[in-house]
């Protein structure tokens, strides 16, 4: 099975403007009101998921920053440890930081950013052997696939 | 429309999609209206806050609208009030830069802007509706003058990369021809009488005049090329006076390459409750409302004060926190009353001793990415190339939009384009480039729908909301489930506790949830404050 990065914010124009998951908020934003906005990053390599997705919050070199809060360093980061940590921590986000293991149907205009599980691994794997890591046990999309995934 | 949502097996997700997929935006505002989901301000004039507990203070975190608008009221109310802000400015969200101004974002880069003066970018929110009544209100209270924003500009375009050979379309061509074609076929449709089951003979007649008259149809309800449809999508020349005078109308598009082009899809934009007209935007930058509300507040805000720890006891509240004018400084601050306006994306790292409840709705919400990129350009094309003023392109390309200027129509010298304002994957995307890719990569795809960027283009800055340092992202987004979960924990008062802001808000990513949480949080404040009296 091919693993794809799906966005679904194109379903329609009017699905995307109307909010479906941010109900009753206005949204501030109209960039669905526009033509088909489909974006496909058809990518399996870790590295390529964490420039895309991961870079913007969490830095090159998985440095983390800080201002009136902070990104989580990923380099060195102890709890990287567990496997399991980081990849449910994809799937499920954690506080502000979205999820990016909600299914097709869930994700919607605002949170449509979709991983596989072989994408979720990929990037696991990534962040555990880069930056200083060096968490030798690899996982699997078959490993994600047993972790819960979220269902809201 | 007739809609039972508790009947249905479908959630009210579903309904709405499927409504708006079916029947289009008004159908599906009109369902959401139904539903309870499309809410008016419920801005309902100045609050009246009476009888403050003599002495009794309030401790604010946040000069942004939510934070200054609680600091405004209760100062006015006689409260002994403080605000601590992490930025050196007051505002927020609420934000224009202007040449001159440095912006560092998170990772170090730090953007010079580089504008000519007058000329400025909204990072943040850059459009107010009319009925956004509580921002408005401020806007007046504090003498910052308004000017109109527009929405829909019907010469703009509507560009699908993939369509026409990526040539643009004018947003009137699109409209008028979609409504001509849908018009003629339901003009078709009625008089084969495929309609007789649903409409009667009478009204039948009644629907086709009105079809006549929304589609621009002929008197044999058909939409061609005539004076009449180039009234409304442009003619291929327009009428003058003299001998060269004579009008040649335009050649509609043809339904099938329409359909095909899924420009149909930008009709829309100005529909939404939120997008109607009129829109509003102050003189100078939306930015002039933060910083009127900071001259207003003056002394009573404590910038460049990173709050680290929130603690509050029976007898009141304790918030400590750095000063980055002297790093490593931790200060404290005490009052009877907290009003918290921190973004959550910050305040679930910040330790605070509110209940379970509250504590799991603040780490419940996570922040949406976006991006705008501003564009200086040597000399205003749009209008004199392209007599586009004000109002926004809508593209396929990543940047998704052109905002034109809603202002300084006409002048010559140069201009301020908003050269991109993106969502989602595209924004992480862009997020993690520097800010000078993020411009150069602005610059590529506006370069596809308006070439005269490569000669024109002349300096940018962009905003990438999750590198800012101060909110770590753009806006709270809300899932259902998380709302009906945590909603109401976040917004009820916590011991001394109370939040606001965009994320405290039915009315997320706009000002006036801002405004209007806070006001129904100090309302609640003070009535809690007058309950406990003096011995607060």
């Amino acid at each position: 099975m091919s693993a794809r990065l799906k966005i679904v914010a194109a379903l329609t124009l009017m699905a995307a403007v109307s909010l479906p998951t941010v109900p009753g908020a206005a949204r501030a934003d109209d960039s669905a009101a526009v033509t088909t906005s489909t974006s496909d990053l058809a990518t399996t390599s870790g590295a390529e998921i964490y420039a895309h997705i991961c870079r913007g919050c969490h830095m090159p070199g998985g440095t983390g920053a800080v201002g009136a809060g902070y990104y989580p360093k990923l380099a060195g980061d102890p709890k990287l440890v567990s496997w399991e940590f980081a990849a449910v921590t994809v799937l499920h986000g954690r506080r502000a930081m979205p999820a990016f293991g909600l299914s097709n149907d869930l994700a919607g205009p605002m949170r449509e950013v979709h991983l596989s599980d072989e994408q979720v691994a990929a990037v696991v794997n990534f962040i555990r052997t880069n930056f200083g890591n060096h968490w030798k046990n690899t996982v699997t999309a078959a490993d994600v696939a047993k972790l819960p995934h979220p269902t809201e | 429309m007739a809609l039972d949502a508790n009947a249905s097996p479908w959630s009210r997700r579903d309904l709405l999609r499927m409504i708006g997929m079916t029947a289009g935006g008004s159908a599906m505002y009109q369902a959401m209206s139904t539903l309870g989901l499309a809410a008016d301000s419920p801005y309902r004039g100045p609050i009246d806050l009476q009888g403050a507990p003599p002495g009794a203070s309030v401790l604010v975190l946040g000069a942004g609208v939510a934070g200054m608008t609680a600091a405004y009221e209760l100062r006015n109310a006689g409260y002994r009030v403080q605000v601590l802000e992490y930025n050196h400015r007051a505002g927020g969200r609420n934000w224009s830069l202007r040449g001159g101004d440095k912006y560092t974002e998170l990772g170090g880069a730090t953007q010079e802007c580089q504008f000519d003066h007058d000329l400025y970018i909204n990072p943040g929110p850059w459009r107010i509706p009319y009925h956004h009544r509580g921002i408005l209100s401020y806007a007046k209270r504090l003498n910052v003058p308004l000017e109109a924003f527009v929405q829909v500009n019907y010469n703009a375009y509507l560009h699908n990369s993939k369509a026409f050979g990526g040539k643009p379309r004018r947003y009137r061509e699109v409209k008028a021809d979609y409504q001509g074609h849908v018009a003629e076929l339901l003009a078709k449709a009625t008089r084969q009488q495929a309609l007789d089951a649903a409409v009667t003979k009478e009204d039948q007649e009644k629907l086709l005049e009105s079809l006549r008259e929304w589609g621009a149809l002929d008197k044999d309800f058909t939409y061609v090329a005539s004076e009449r449809t180039s009234e409304r999508r442009g003619f291929q020349k327009e009428p003058g006076g003299g001998l060269s005078a004579r009008p040649i109308p335009s050649e509609p598009i043809g339904l099938k390459d329409l359909l095909d082009s899924t420009l149909w899809r930008g009709i829309p934009s100005g529909d939404e409750f939120d997008m109607q007209t009129a829109l509003f935007q102050p003189v100078g930058g939306m930015g002039r409302i933060g910083e009127a509300f900071g001259r207003e507040l003056g002394d009573l805000i404590r910038y460049n004060a990173k709050v680290t720890d929130i603690h509050q006891d029976a007898h009141g509240v304790t918030v400590r926190y750095e000063d980055l004018a002297s790093p490593g400084t931790t200060l404290t601050a005490n009052a009877d009353w907290c009003l918290c306006t921190i973004p959550l994306s910050i305040l679930a790292q910040i330790p605070m001793n509110v209940d379970a409840p509250m504590a799991t709705a603040i780490a419940s919400v996570p922040y949406a990415s976006a991006i705008k990129v501003g564009l200086q350009f040597k000399r205003r094309f749009w209008e004199e190339d392209d007599h586009i003023y004000g109002g926004i392109t809508y593209t396929d390309l990543p940047i998704t939009n052109i905002g034109y200027p809603n202002t300084g129509y006409h002048s010559s010298g140069k201009g301020v384009l908003l050269g991109a304002y993106i969502w989602g994957l595209n924004a992480m995307e862009f997020t993690s480039m520097s800010p000078a890719e993020r411009v150069a990569k602005a610059v590529d795809y506006g370069a596809q729908i308006h070439p005269q960027y490569r000669e024109e283009f002349e300096n940018g800055v962009a905003v990438a909301w999750h590198r800012s340092p101060f909110t770590m992202g753009c806006f709270g987004i809300w899932s259902e489930a998380a709302r009906a979960a945590h909603y109401d924990n976040l917004c009820k008062i916590d011991g001394r506790i109370a939040l606001a802001g965009e994320h405290a808000s039915f009315i997320g990513g706009w000002q006036e949830g801002g405004v209007t949480s806070a006001l129904d949080a100090v309302g609640r404040l003070h009535a809690r404050a007058v309950a406990a009296g003096a011995k607060a």
